[in-house]
């Protein structure tokens, strides 16, 4: 008989947000994963509303895992929310339930802590939104750095930013905190701008997703379909399903091409506050301490989210 | 062909192995009417930069073309240079004849802007090491902005850097005068990295080169410091960074780019000299003052290179 692979322990630390959201279902629907804690940090939008948002896409997958609420703002630097991509909620499009369970009471660091602390096997964390959270854990528990597996992160560009020419959204709210995790020695795989604007889901493939049937299929498509309306406005063919990498990362990494490099976070300047700079050419000559990910079999990719929302109801 | 339609040019470099490629080619193309020279401290230290630029005009039949001296240092940062690639004396430790052209007194910016004046706006600068003397140029010329067509620049990157993890060496020596540049109003062609590390000439080729006459031996031997340092790090041969930006404005053909907003970093810790482009971010700046080259047709600039040096 074939062994089973035993499911990795990960916490899902994210400020939803479509592409979150999307991450999530991806995350909830794959056996190899075992969903042990969410967290909520401010980015796309206030705490409040990523943590609503967050507790309702809890609800709609059936993901009941602990839930701790993130700070109401970035380590250093000062929140930025970003209505015109996510809308004013942070996560409009279609109705969603209601949160049908609370957070658990324990700060989203906190109970990052007690998740790791219990589980016997090392935990990853999947962090699709800013650093914040997993900042204040590496800082005031470095202590359970050999316990944590991996960091599995939506963030960054190699290339080029999106929010500056220079940084991306994620690393841009909080470069701080991502000068922190990109420096811990974690092993990193970094979803980046370089393959998450060639994660491309096509309206034709929203469509592909919507005939699964289920209520689960039926949001996911409408989400695809907003999130599409604001990049469909900067040239995009498709909606960019950035988070939903960083999952993938995890649960098909033959999808996607890995380029090992030593990556720093810049913290200053006029123009590159928020930029990761890899040394493409070694000029350090420092060992790689992240897994840049630089492409996507795309329609593996969307292969892979309609199988996802199929084994919902 | 008649003066008129001559393309008034000024070089400024600091010689420097590829930037003696450069300054052959410049000589060998008619259409050029090169009005002067000016040298900097990069690659090697003034000193040298200054020696060297005197030497190779004399030594490629030009001693006409006046050479005048630049800055010997960046505006705020201490030099840095590139000895493990240009040798001692920056042509690869091949010594050439001293040049007896009478030593000009005038500074390198003082004189540039003296004949972007005398060209009517019709001067392109071609600026192939650090850009201090730019700077300084526009410094102390407030219309120079007015008087010069193009700049065309062999410097920065669109993606990553060879000279730091974020910077290529130029802009990398001198962020500071880069951004003045980059801000000056002037259209800029940028040769960045993007392109020039495309343009890798094997050591087959630059032995064939070799053989052409004597001007074009000695570039195949200046070359060979730098190849062993290429080679040492993952590159077979030699980038012909420099004369990129010395053939771009007569064979635009080989070299395809984009319109950009370009700014350089000057403030971050790990990001100074980075030049920054809205090339491929959702976010623009809020102007476009660049041609960045990004692709180059390598076998067609051999061609060219060699067809070129054949003159001699």
């Amino acid at each position: 008989m074939e062994q089973r692979k035993k499911p990795i322990p990960v916490i899902l630390d994210g400020d939803p947000g479509h592409d979150d959201a999307i991450a999530w279902v991806l995350a909830k629907s794959s056996p190899l994963l075992d969903i042990r804690a969410c967290t909520s940090v401010c980015g796309n939008q206030t705490i409040e509303k990523t943590t609503y948002n967050a507790l309702r896409i809890c609800t709609l997958i059936g993901n009941h895992a602990p839930f701790g609420v993130g700070r109401p703002r970035p380590l250093v630097a000062e929140p930025i929310v970003v209505p015109t991509v996510h809308g004013k909620s942070g996560l409009d499009g279609p109705v969603l339930p209601e949160p049908d369970f609370e957070p658990c009471g324990l700060d989203a660091p906190a109970l990052m802590e007690k998740v790791i602390e219990e589980s016997i096997d090392p935990v990853t964390i999947v962090p699709t939104g800013p650093l914040t959270n997993v900042a204040a854990l590496l800082l005031t528990r470095p202590d359970l750095k050999k316990k944590i597996a991996r960091i599995s992160l939506m963030g960054g560009g190699i290339a080029y930013g999106n929010w500056t020419p220079a940084a991306e959204f994620n690393i841009l709210v909080d470069p701080e905190a991502a000068k922190i995790v990109y420096e811990s020695g974690i092993p990193i795989f970094m979803a980046g701008l370089d393959v998450t604007e060639k994660a491309l889901v096509f309206p034709e493939d929203f469509e592909r997703i919507r005939a699964v049937g289920n209520n689960v299929a039926r949001v996911v498509a409408e989400w695809l379909e907003f999130f599409y309306g604001f990049h469909r406005n900067l040239g995009y063919p498709g909606a960019p399903v950035h988070d939903a990498v960083a999952v993938a990362a995890l649960i098909k990494p033959e999808l996607l091409t890995f380029k090992d490099l030593y990556v720093q976070v810049e913290t200053k300047g006029d123009y590159c506050k928020g930029c990761t700079v890899g040394d493409w050419y070694s000029v350090l000559g420092k060992a790689p301490n992240v897994s840049c990910i630089m492409d996507i079999d795309r329609q593996g990719f969307v292969d892979l989210l309609v199988e996802a929302v199929k084994t919902y109801d | 062909m008649t003066d008129t339609k001559r393309i008034p040019l000024w070089l400024d470099t600091d010689p420097g192995v590829d930037d003696a490629m450069a300054m052959a080619l410049l000589f060998a193309l008619p259409q050029y009417d090169v009005k002067g020279v000016s040298a900097v401290a990069g690659n090697v230290e003034l000193e040298k930069t200054f020696q060297n630029a005197r030497d190779l005009v004399a030594f490629f039949g030009r001693k006409d073309v006046p050479v005048y001296q630049g800055a010997a240092r960046p505006l705020f940062r201490e030099p840095r240079t590139a000895y493990f690639v240009h040798g001692e004396n920056g042509l690869g430790n091949v010594q050439l004849p001293a040049s007896d052209a009478p030593v000009e007194k005038l500074p390198a910016w003082d004189a540039l802007y003296e004949a972007a004046k005398a060209a009517d706006g019709e001067l392109i600068l071609v600026a192939v090491g650090p850009l201090t003397n730019i700077a300084l140029a526009f410094s102390k010329h407030g219309s120079l902005h007015k008087l010069l067509k193009r700049i065309v620049i062999m410097g920065g990157s669109a993606s990553w850097g060879n000279a730091s993890p974020a910077a290529e060496a130029n802009i990398l020596c001198d962020a500071e005068a880069a951004s003045t540049v980059f801000q000056s109003g002037v259209p800029i062609v940028m040769c960045g990295l993007d392109m020039t590390l495309k343009t890798v000439m094997t050591p087959a080729e630059l032995d064939r080169m070799g053989q052409l006459n004597p001007t074009a031996k000695f570039l195949r031997d200046a070359a060979q410091h730098g190849l062993a340092y290429s080679q040492a790090h993952g590159i077979d041969g030699m980038a012909l960074h420099d004369p990129t930006a010395v053939l771009y404005p007569l064979y635009p053909e080989l070299f395809s780019g984009e319109e950009a907003g370009v700014a350089v970093e000057t403030k971050g810790t790990i990001t100074y000299g980075k030049t920054v482009t809205d090339l491929y971010s959702d976010k623009q700046f809020p102007f476009k003052n660049a041609l960045v080259l990004l692709d180059v047709d390598r076998e067609k600039l051999v061609e060219t290179v060699m067809d070129l040096l054949r003159r001699y």
